[in-house]
C-alpha cells in the first residue's frame, strides 16, 4: 500500500513547464501502470510481506493460552511477523502435529510431552536442531534429550509427581508422614471411612495412571531397561520388587474410591479439592487448583515424596513439556521467534501455571521476575522442595518413557502398551497372582522392544 | 379404535417409560449443570434441592470456550453440507434411476466404502488432498469431508424414492411442453419432498455430530466446531463436571426444540417411502 | 431407462459424471491411501517407510489380540443391532397412534440420536461415576454395593452396549414408524376379519410389508455399529484390558499411539474386507436391480 501511495504522490506533484508537463504525464502513466501492476500482482505480494508462523500449543488452560497470545501480539509488534497460536489438549498434540506434517501443512513450532515423540520426529528429519538456544542456559537433570549430540527440544517445565496429604487429618488421627509402603497403606486405611477415602490412585490404561501411580515402584530402585534396551523388569533383582509393589497396591486398594480405572488427571484434582480423598498424587497444579476452588484446604495440605518399601529411598515420577521447531520453510523465522520468546516471554508463560510449570532452566529460579509471583512467594516451601529435587542425590526421578540410557522410541512404545497398568488391574481386580502378572507384563513389553 | 381401559393404560405406561428411558440421562445432565458446584459432591436427589440461578457453570463454560463461535461454525458447516448433499444426491440418484448407466451397482456400492474405514485413517489423507487444493484448515474442507459421509446415504434414500415414482408422470409433463428439467422441478421434486427433507435432516445430523473430521481438518480456534470444542474442554484442567454438563446441555437443547417442531415432516418424509429399500 | 439423447440429457450426464467423480475421489483416494499404508512398516505418519508387503498382515493375524478384537466387534455389533432393531420396532409400534403430546414424546424419543457422541459419553460417564454417579449411588442404596462399572469386563461391555443402543435405536424407531404409515389400514382390517390377533397381524402383515426396509436398516446399522469408534473410545478406551477393544480401536491404537502405522492400517484393511464381504452377501440376497420389479 505504501508503494502505491508513493507512486501516486510522485505522479501528482505539480510542475511548471510543458516539458515537466510531459514528464508529469509520463509519470502519471508510469504510476498508473505500476499501480495497476502492483495492485494486480501486489495484493498477494503484500500478504506475502506479512510472514506467518503457526504455533501448536498443548497447554489449554485459559491463562496459558492468554500468555501465548499476548506474546504473539507483542512479537508481531516488534518484528512484523504474525504468530498464530492453535491450542489442543496435550493428548492430541502429537497426532495433530503428525497430521499437519503428513498433509503438507506442518506447524512451524509444536509442543510435545513425550521424549519418544521428539525422537520419532527428529529421526524422520522433521525437526530443526536448537543447540544454540539450548546452550545459552544451564538446565536441570534428565530434561534435555539430546539425539546424537543435537538438541531438538526446548523444555519449559518439569512436572514431577509427588504425594499431597491432609495435614489436619493426620493430626486428628495422630499419623506421621509415611516412609515405607506399609505405613502409607496404613495411613490410607485409617483415613478411609464415612464415605471418604484414603487415597486416589488412577489405575486405568492411560497416562494419568502411569504418572501418578508408579512412584512407589521407582522409589524401590526398580529399573525396566538396561543400557542395551533389554527388559530387566523380570530379572531376579527387579521381579520381587515389582511383585511386592503390585501386592502393596492391592493392599491399599480398599482405601481408594471406586472407578479408579476411569480416573484421569482432573478426577484426582476434583476428588482432593472436594474433600473426598485424604491423599492425592500430583504436581504443582493441585496447589493452584485448591487455591482457586478450595482455599480452606491450602493450609491443611502438605506433601511428601513416594516412599519405598524399606524406608531408605524416595522417588518422584518424571514429567515434562517442551517445544520443538519443525523443518519448514519458515524455520529461520521460527528460530528467531523462539530466541525472542525464550528470552523475553518465558517467565510470563511459566507464570500461567506458576507452581505447575516447574522451571527446567536453572537461571529462572534465581530470576527476581519469576520469584515475584504471589503464589510462588506464598508457597516458598513447596518451591524450595521442587527445586531441591533437581539437586538432591537421594531422590529417584523416573518414568516409563524415559527408561534406558538415552532417548529412544522403545520406552515410548512401552509406555503406550500400558502393560504395567494392566498388571495392576490384573492383580487388584482380577485376582491374578503377582508373579504371573509380572510375567504377562514383561511378555507384553518384550513385543515392542 | 375402541379405547379399552386395559390397553390404554398399558400404552400410557409404556409411553411414559419410553419417555423416561430416552430422556433421563439428558435430564440428569441438565439438572447437574444447574446445581451449585459444592452440591455435586453430595448425595444426589432426583429433583435438585437447590438450583443455581446464577448459572455459574454456564458462565464458566462461556468463559472457557468460544461456544457462540463454535455454534455458528457447526451451523454453517451443517447447512452447507445439507445443500451440497441434496444437489449431488439428487443428481446421482435421478440419473441412475432414469437413464442407462453402466456399473451403477458398483458406483453406488463403492460409495459405501466411506463408512467402512475408521474415519481417522481417512481423515489424514483427506487433509493431504485438501492441503494440495489449498483448503487445509478451512470450514470448506470440513464440509466436503462431511459430504463423503452424507452423500452415500442420500443417494441410497433418494434412489428408493425416484425408483418407485413411475416415469409416466414426467412423460406426461414433457408431452405438455415441459423440458426435462421442467418436468423434474414440477413433478418429481414436489412428490419427493418428504424424501428430500429426510435426507436433509440426516445430513444435518451427521455433520452436526461429527468429531473426527472437524478435529483433523481444522487447526485454528476460529474454525472449530461444537463437538471439537466440547471435547477439548474435557481434556483441559479448568473444567469440572458442572461446566461439562453445561456444555453438553447447550448442545442438546437446540436440537431437541428443532426436532419437536420439525419432527412431523421428518416422519412424513420417511413415511412416503424413503426407506422402501 | 433410456440413453442420454437430448441436450438437457447431456447436461445431466456431465453433471452426473462430475458429481460421481468428485465423490469417489474424496472417498476412494483416502481409502486407497490407507490400504497402501498397510504394506509398509512405519513408526509414524511422517517417518521413513519400509516396504514389508504382506508382513504386517501375517504379524497381525498371528496376534491373539486381533482375534479378540474381532470377536469383541462381532459381539458388540450383533448385540447392539439385535437390541436396536427389536427395541426400535417395539417403540415404533407404541408411537404409532395419535394422542396428545405426541410431538413431544417423539422429540424425546429421537433426542438421543441427535446428540454428538461426546455428549452421550459424558452423560453416561456422569451417571456411572465411581463416587458421584447416580446409578452408582442407587446401586449402593439397593444393597448391591458400588459396581465396578469400568473395571469389570462384562460390566464395561454392558455399559458400552447400553449406551450404543440408547443412542442409535431412535434411527430404527423413526424409520420403522415412518414405514408403518405406508401400510394400508385395509390390510389390517382384513386380517382382523380373518380372526388374526395382534401378534399374528404384526407377524403376517407388518413384517412382510416392511421387510425390504428392515433389511436396509439392518445393513446400514451393521456397517455403522461394527465401525463405531467414538462411543467405545470415549467411554472405556477399549478397556479394561482390551475387553471392549474392537477392530477400529485396535487400529487406532496401533497407528496413532503405538508407533505402528502399518499394523494399524492392516487391521483397518482387514476390518474393511470383512465388511465388504458382508455387503457382497447382502447384495447377493437383495440385489439393487431386483428391487425394481418388486414394486
Amino acid at each position: 500500500m505504501k508503494k502505491n501511495n508513493e507512486l501516486i504522490n510522485k505522479a501528482s506533484k505539480p510542475t511548471n513547464s510543458i516539458n515537466q508537463g510531459k514528464v508529469q504525464r509520463r509519470e502519471i502513466l508510469k504510476a498508473a501502470v505500476a499501480g495497476a501492476a502492483l495492485f494486480a500482482g501486489g495484493a498477494p505480494a503484500i500478504h506475502a510481506q506479512q510472514k506467518t508462523i503457526r504455533f501448536l500449543n498443548a497447554e489449554p488452560s485459559r491463562d496459558s493460552v492468554k500468555a501465548l497470545r499476548v506474546a504473539a501480539a507483542e512479537y508481531e509488534r516488534v518484528s512484523k511477523v504474525k504468530v498464530i497460536i492453535d491450542t489442543v489438549v496435550p493428548d492430541d498434540a502429537y497426532s495433530k502435529l503428525q497430521a499437519s506434517i503428513a498433509a503438507g501443512t506442518p506447524y512451524d513450532i509444536g509442543t510435545l510431552a513425550f521424549a519418544g515423540h521428539v525422537f520419532i520426529l527428529a529421526e524422520a528429519g522433521k525437526l530443526v536442531p536448537l543447540n544454540n538456544l539450548v546452550s545459552k542456559h544451564k538446565w536441570g537433570p534428565r530434561i534435555l534429550f539430546p539425539i546424537k549430540g543435537q538438541n531438538y527440544w526446548y523444555p519449559y517445565d518439569y512436572n514431577f509427581c509427588w504425594m499431597y496429604y491432609r495435614k489436619d487429618l493426620y493430626q486428628q488421627k495422630g499419623l506421621k508422614v509415611p516412609t515405607t509402603w506399609d505405613q502409607m497403606a496404613e495411613n490410607a486405611k485409617v483415613l478411609t471411612g464415612d464415605g471418604k477415602f484414603g487415597v486416589a490412585q488412577p489405575l486405568g490404561n492411560n497416562a494419568a495412571a502411569q504418572w501418578m501411580s508408579l512412584g512407589y515402584m521407582w522409589a524401590d530402585g526398580v529399573k525396566m531397561l538396561d543400557d542395551n534396551f533389554s527388559l530387566v523388569l523380570d530379572n531376579p533383582t527387579n521381579k520381587p520388587k515389582v511383585m511386592a509393589y503390585f501386592e502393596f497396591m492391592k493392599k491399599m486398594s480398599p482405601s481408594m474410591p471406586q472407578g479408579m480405572t476411569q480416573a484421569l488427571f482432573g478426577t484426582v484434582l476434583g476428588q482432593y479439592s472436594g474433600g473426598q480423598v485424604a491423599h492425592a498424587p500430583y504436581a504443582g497444579r493441585l496447589m493452584e487448583v485448591i487455591e482457586d476452588k478450595a482455599p480452606d484446604l491450602v493450609s491443611k495440605t502438605g506433601f511428601f515424596m513416594y516412599p519405598d518399601s524399606a524406608g531408605k529411598g524416595q522417588a518422584v515420577n518424571h514429567g515434562y513439556d517442551g517445544w520443538v521447531v519443525l523443518n519448514t520453510p519458515m524455520k529461520d523465522e521460527s528460530l528467531k521467534f523462539m530466541e525472542w520468546f525464550t528470552e523475553n516471554q518465558y517467565i510470563n508463560f511459566l507464570h500461567s501455571a506458576p507452581l505447575h510449570f516447574q522451571p527446567a532452566r536453572l537461571d529462572v529460579y534465581d530470576d527476581a521476575r519469576w520469584r515475584a509471583h504471589p503464589l510462588i512467594e506464598k508457597h516458598a516451601d513447596l518451591v524450595e522442595f521442587m527445586k531441591s529435587l533437581l539437586t538432591r542425590k537421594d531422590v529417584i526421578i523416573r518414568s516409563v518413557d524415559t527408561e534406558g540410557p538415552r532417548i529412544d522410541s522403545r520406552p515410548g512404545k512401552m509406555f503406550e502398551t500400558f502393560a504395567i497398568t494392566e498388571g495392576l488391574q490384573n492383580v487388584i481386580y482380577n485376582g491374578m497372582p503377582a508373579s504371573e502378572a509380572v510375567d504377562v507384563m514383561s511378555k507384553k513389553y518384550r513385543t515392542v522392544l | 379404535m375402541k379405547v379399552k381401559a386395559g390397553p390404554a393404560l398399558f400404552t400410557l405406561v409404556s409411553l411414559v417409560l419410553l419417555g423416561i428411558w430416552s430422556f433421563f440421562p439428558i435430564y440428569w445432565m441438565i439438572i447437574s449443570s444447574l446445581r451449585p458446584e459444592k452440591e455435586l459432591f453430595d448425595v444426589p436427589t432426583l429433583i435438585p434441592k437447590t438450583i443455581d440461578w446464577q448459572f455459574t457453570s454456564y458462565k464458566n463454560l462461556l468463559e472457557l470456550t468460544d461456544y457462540p463461535l463454535q455454534f455458528m461454525n457447526s451451523i454453517i458447516v451443517a447447512l452447507a453440507v445439507v445443500v451440497i448433499t441434496l444437489i449431488i444426491s439428487i443428481i446421482i440418484a435421478y440419473v441412475v434411476t432414469r437413464y442407462r448407466v453402466p456399473g451403477k451397482t458398483m458406483i453406488v456400492g463403492s460409495m459405501l466404502y466411506a463408512y467402512m474405514f475408521p474415519p481417522l485413517m481417512l481423515a489424514i489423507p483427506l487433509l493431504s488432498i485438501f492441503a494440495t487444493l489449498g483448503l487445509a484448515d478451512s470450514l470448506i474442507a470440513v464440509v466436503l469431508a462431511h459430504c463423503t459421509l452424507t452423500i452415500p446415504l442420500g443417494v441410497w434414500m433418494l434412489w428408493g424414492f425416484f425408483k418407485v415414482m413411475p416415469f409416466d408422470l414426467e412423460e406426461a409433463a414433457m408431452v405438455d411442453g415441459c423440458s426435462r428439467a421442467g418436468a423434474f422441478f414440477r413433478v418429481v421434486l414436489p412428490l419427493s419432498l418428504p424424501g428430500i427433507i429426510t435426507v436433509s435432516i440426516f445430513s444435518f445430523l451427521l455433520s452436526w455430530t461429527d468429531y473426527v473430521f472437524a478435529f483433523v481438518l481444522v487447526s485454528s480456534d476460529l474454525n472449530k466446531t461444537l463437538p471439537v470444542g466440547l471435547a477439548s474442554l474435557i481434556g483441559s484442567f479448568d473444567a469440572r463436571w458442572g461446566e461439562l454438563m453445561a456444555g453438553a446441555t447447550l448442545i442438546a437443547i437446540p436440537l431437541f426444540f428443532m426436532f419437536v417442531f420439525l419432527g412431523r415432516y421428518f416422519i412424513k418424509g420417511l413415511a412416503a417411502g424413503a426407506i422402501k429399500g | 431407462m433410456q440413453g442420454f439423447r437430448t441436450s438437457s440429457d447431456k447436461v445431466l450426464k456431465w453433471a452426473f459424471i462430475a458429481s460421481v467423480s468428485v465423490v469417489l475421489l474424496l472417498i476412494l483416494l483416502p481409502v486407497l491411501h490407507a490400504i497402501q499404508l498397510s504394506f509398509y512398516h512405519s513408526e509414524s505418519f511422517v517417518s521413513n517407510k519400509s516396504w514389508v508387503g504382506l508382513g504386517n498382515y501375517v504379524r497381525i493375524l498371528n496376534e491373539i489380540i486381533f482375534w479378540k478384537a474381532l470377536s469383541v466387534g462381532l459381539i458388540f455389533g450383533c448385540l447392539t443391532i439385535i437390541l436396536q432393531v427389536c427395541l426400535g420396532i417395539a417403540f415404533a409400534l407404541f408411537l404409532d397412534r395419535n394422542f396428545p403430546g405426541l410431538p413431544i414424546i417423539r422429540g424425546l424419543v429421537i433426542l438421543p440420536y441427535l446428540l454428538p457422541t461426546v455428549v452421550v459419553a459424558l452423560a453416561f460417564q456422569w451417571m456411572l461415576d465411581g463416587t458421584l454417579g447416580l446409578l452408582t449411588i442407587w446401586s449402593e442404596q439397593l444393597g448391591l454395593g458400588r459396581p465396578s462399572w469400568f473395571e469389570n469386563p462384562y460390566l464395561a461391555m454392558t455399559v458400552v452396549i447400553v449406551a450404543s443402543v440408547w443412542t442409535w435405536t431412535p434411527f430404527v424407531t423413526v424409520s420403522f414408524l415412518a414405514a408403518l404409515q405406508t401400510i394400508p389400514k385395509s390390510l389390517y382390517e382384513s386380517a382382523k376379519v380373518d380372526g388374526a390377533g395382534m401378534w399374528s397381524r404384526f407377524w403376517h402383515v407388518t413384517i412382510p410389508m416392511l421387510l425390504p426396509m428392515l433389511m436396509v436398516i439392518i445393513l446400514l446399522r451393521s456397517i455403522w455399529m461394527f465401525n463405531k469408534f467414538d462411543i467405545i473410545w470415549l467411554l472405556t478406551k477399549g478397556g479394561p484390558s482390551s475387553a471392549t477393544e474392537h477392530l477400529p480401536i485396535l487400529a487406532y491404537r496401533r497407528a496413532f499411539l503405538q508407533y505402528d502405522v502399518g499394523g494399524g492400517a492392516a487391521v483397518a484393511t482387514l476390518s474393511f474386507l470383512l465388511l465388504s464381504l458382508l455387503i457382497l452377501v447382502y447384495f447377493y440376497y437383495y440385489p439393487l436391480e431386483e428391487k425394481e420389479g418388486s414394486h
